[in-house]
């Protein structure tokens, strides 16, 4: 079989398992619901005890469909970065989206809290925490963009970004030193990363954001090929490297950028996953690694928040250390793995 | 392609200027090789680089079909010049078709799919420059020599008049540098582009080359390979070392300094010319008249083998090859002492 029918093979593997996943991620729950019950819910909207229906669709489909947009995005993200870095190691939050978005929260969350009380303070509905995510890293995204047009060199602004973001860092870090510990215990929870928290209303919000993110990707397909070449043989073939540079951050940060802002900042699957669509597809045409990444990218997500259910024990896990849990071994292996790591010179 | 008053350089940083050539005037005319040649450091990657357009030039224009080159728009000039750099590209996972057909970009649309024009271009370049039974390998699992093979493929599917390479025979073996030279020579003439290459293989460039672009003290001379010899240009590129371009045979050897004189007689031509190369390199001058009063050496033809003969004032030894002979001398030039007889 050549390449060409494998990929139709594994395309249609992934996407029966998405939507098994997603109907198991749905039946998993603190609250016990019989899975007969959820398919009349799904179909007709009500249940004989109708707190299960809000259960079901209230929280637990939201839920589920923030974890697909969240691994689509990430991973389309993370698959960017690491093209146009050259870099197999960078994720999509190397340009310090994750980190303004820090920021943006520690400002609100930590910074007024000294001068509001607490109950003005819990009136903070996502939507308030999602636009202070929004407003730090759009801020983060200026710097970058400002400094990526007068220099030349990838690497240069590749540096530029994690400096940055290590100096956000260390000013969250103060904010954090001064803060109260309900303050601070909140903050650290956001950046432990939620899915659970969007609601129906944000997810008209989310889902075409991630939508445009992902056919911004799309349409810079054949941008991001030539970038495989390198600045300087792109150059020669006809790319404006600033041009491609500017849609594919745009992209990048729109991705990013909303999925931060609703769900915290989420680690590792934009590291691993493009890494595990290349092995599988064994391509390295943008046009396919970015489905490819998006349907393995949605898998994993949805994997990752079963296991955070910790079906059995009453308790969950915060998002992020199931991501990293997950996500680690594969950078490892990759790291290890030398010969695949010279995807980029 | 006119290049006039030109002035290549770069910046160690944003307000430093260092200029390395200036007031540079070239001209490469159709179907013509040009070589680059000159020491390491004379600023031909530099000069290649800013005619391509990756490396910006401080003064002076560059002209292509008579158009300034900073008039053209970026997708015009990828479809008039194409570069083969000294990078090596490393990507997993990517066909060497897939690779040549990246080339395409200026041609296809915003999805990057090519039509059947496209492949047909793809799948001659790779043809022509005889790789075709490597269609379907990956990059990272072919040798150096195949490989800057499909980065010439590429660049000649990108289907433009002129073709720009960075020491292009830099990581190949001997063989491969000379096929290299000689392929680029021949999609000159059979196609008629314009293809300029810097490389320090001086005899496969004498052999192909339609000109120089010679870099000699401080400025950049063009002309015929031949015409560069016979001026003297070209062994002015080794003005300040211990070579010299040897006009009569073609070749570089070392300056002639004082020399120990050697006679050596021989009847047959390829086995007298060796031995005057081991000779020579040994420091001595041969002749064939007139040293009898040195050493001599003499090569004879014994029952269809042949064996040196080297006769040191009275004393007569023989030697089975040029290597023994050779050591002898070595030892001999160190060492008044006699040695055995052989």
């Amino acid at each position: 079989m050549n390449k060409q029918r494998w990929h139709w093979v594994f395309f249609l593997l992934f996407t029966t398992l998405l939507g098994v996943l997603f109907v198991v991620d749905i039946l998993l729950g603190s609250v016990k619901i019989p899975g007969s019950e959820i398919t009349r819910i799904l179909f007709s909207g009500r249940s004989y005890r109708p707190e299960w229906a809000t259960i079901i669709l209230d929280f637990r489909i939201p839920k589920a469909l923030t974890a697909v947009m969240a691994g689509m995005a990430l991973s389309v993200g993370g698959l960017q970065m690491q093209t146009i870095f050259r870099n197999p190691l960078a994720g999509p939050d190397v340009l310090g989206i994750s980190s303004g978005a820090s920021l943006g929260v520690a400002i609100l969350v930590l910074g007024f809290s000294s001068y509001y009380s607490i109950e003005k303070i819990s009136c903070f509905g996502n939507w308030t925490i999602a636009m202070a995510a929004w407003a730090g890293s759009a801020f983060i995204l200026f710097l970058i963009f400002m400094v990526s047009i007068r220099i030349r060199d990838i690497m240069t602004i590749l540096i530029l970004g994690i400096l940055f973001a290590s100096v956000i860092s260390s000013l969250v870090s103060i904010l954090q030193y001064f803060s109260s510990e309900s303050m601070l215990k909140s903050f650290v929870v956001w950046t432990m990363g939620s899915l659970g928290s969007v609601t129906g209303a944000e997810l008209y919000v989310l889902i075409p954001c991630v939508a445009t993110g992902l056919i911004i990707a799309l349409v810079s397909s054949k941008y991001l090929n030539a970038l495989l070449l390198g600045d300087h043989y792109a150059r020669t073939i006809g790319l404006n490297i600033r041009f491609s540079r500017f849609v594919i951050f745009i992209s990048t940060s729109i991705l990013t950028g909303s999925v931060t802002a609703f769900c915290g900042p989420i680690g590792f699957i934009g590291i691993a996953v493009p890494h595990l669509s290349r092995m599988i597809f064994r391509v390295a045409d943008h046009w396919i690694l970015i489905f490819a990444s998006s349907l393995i990218g949605a898998n994993v997500m949805l994997i990752s928040d079963i296991i955070s259910q910790l079906p059995g024990t009453g308790m969950t896990l915060p998002v992020n250390s199931v991501t990293a849990i997950l996500g680690i071994p594969i950078v490892i292996w990759i790291v290890i793995k030398n010969y695949k790591m010279s995807v980029y010179s | 392609m006119q290049i006039e008053g030109l002035s290549i350089g770069y910046r160690p940083s944003v307000r430093q200027e260092r200029i390395i050539l200036s007031h540079i005037q070239l001209s490469a005319g159709k179907g013509e090789l040009i070589a680059l040649i000159g020491r390491n450091g004379t600023g031909k990657s530099t000069l290649l680089r800013t005619i391509v357009g990756v490396q910006p030039g401080f003064d002076g224009t560059i002209l292509l079909s008579g158009k300034k080159a900073e008039d053209y728009s970026r997708g015009e000039l990828s479809r008039m010049l194409s570069f083969v750099s000294t990078e090596i590209i490393r990507i997993s996972h990517l066909s060497v078709y897939e690779l040549v057909a990246l080339s395409r970009f200026p041609y296809t649309g915003w999805v990057g799919r090519l039509n059947s024009n496209d492949k047909k271009i793809v799948i001659d370049s790779i043809h022509q420059v005889g790789i075709q039974s490597l269609l379907k390998k990956n990059i990272t699992e072919i040798s150096d020599g195949e490989r800057q093979r499909v980065m010439i493929a590429r660049a000649l599917a990108q289907d433009t008049e002129l073709i720009v390479l960075d020491e292009p025979t830099a990581y190949l073996d001997l063989p491969n540098k000379y096929e290299i030279i000689h392929l680029l020579g021949r999609i000159c003439k059979d196609q008629n582009k314009t293809i300029i290459f810097s490389s320090h293989d001086l005899s496969s460039a004498i052999n192909e080359a339609d000109k120089f672009w010679l870099f000699t003290s401080g400025e950049i001379k063009e002309g015929a390979p031949e015409d560069l010899i016979l001026s003297g240009k070209l062994s002015e590129v080794f003005g300040d070392t211990n070579l010299i371009f040897d006009i009569e045979k073609g070749e570089i050897r070392k300056k002639k300094t004082q020399r120990k004189k050697i006679n050596l007689t021989g009847t047959d031509n390829f086995q007298y010319y060796w031995t005057v190369k081991a000779l020579e390199r040994l420091g001595y001058e041969v002749s064939d008249t007139g040293y009898e009063d040195n050493r001599s050496v003499s090569i004879i033809n014994k029952n269809d083998k042949y064996i040196w003969c080297l006769k040191e004032k009275d004393q007569y030894y023989e030697y089975k090859n040029i290597y023994e002979l050779a050591s002898e001398l070595k030892t001999i030039n160190t060492d008044t002492q006699k040695h055995g007889l052989k």
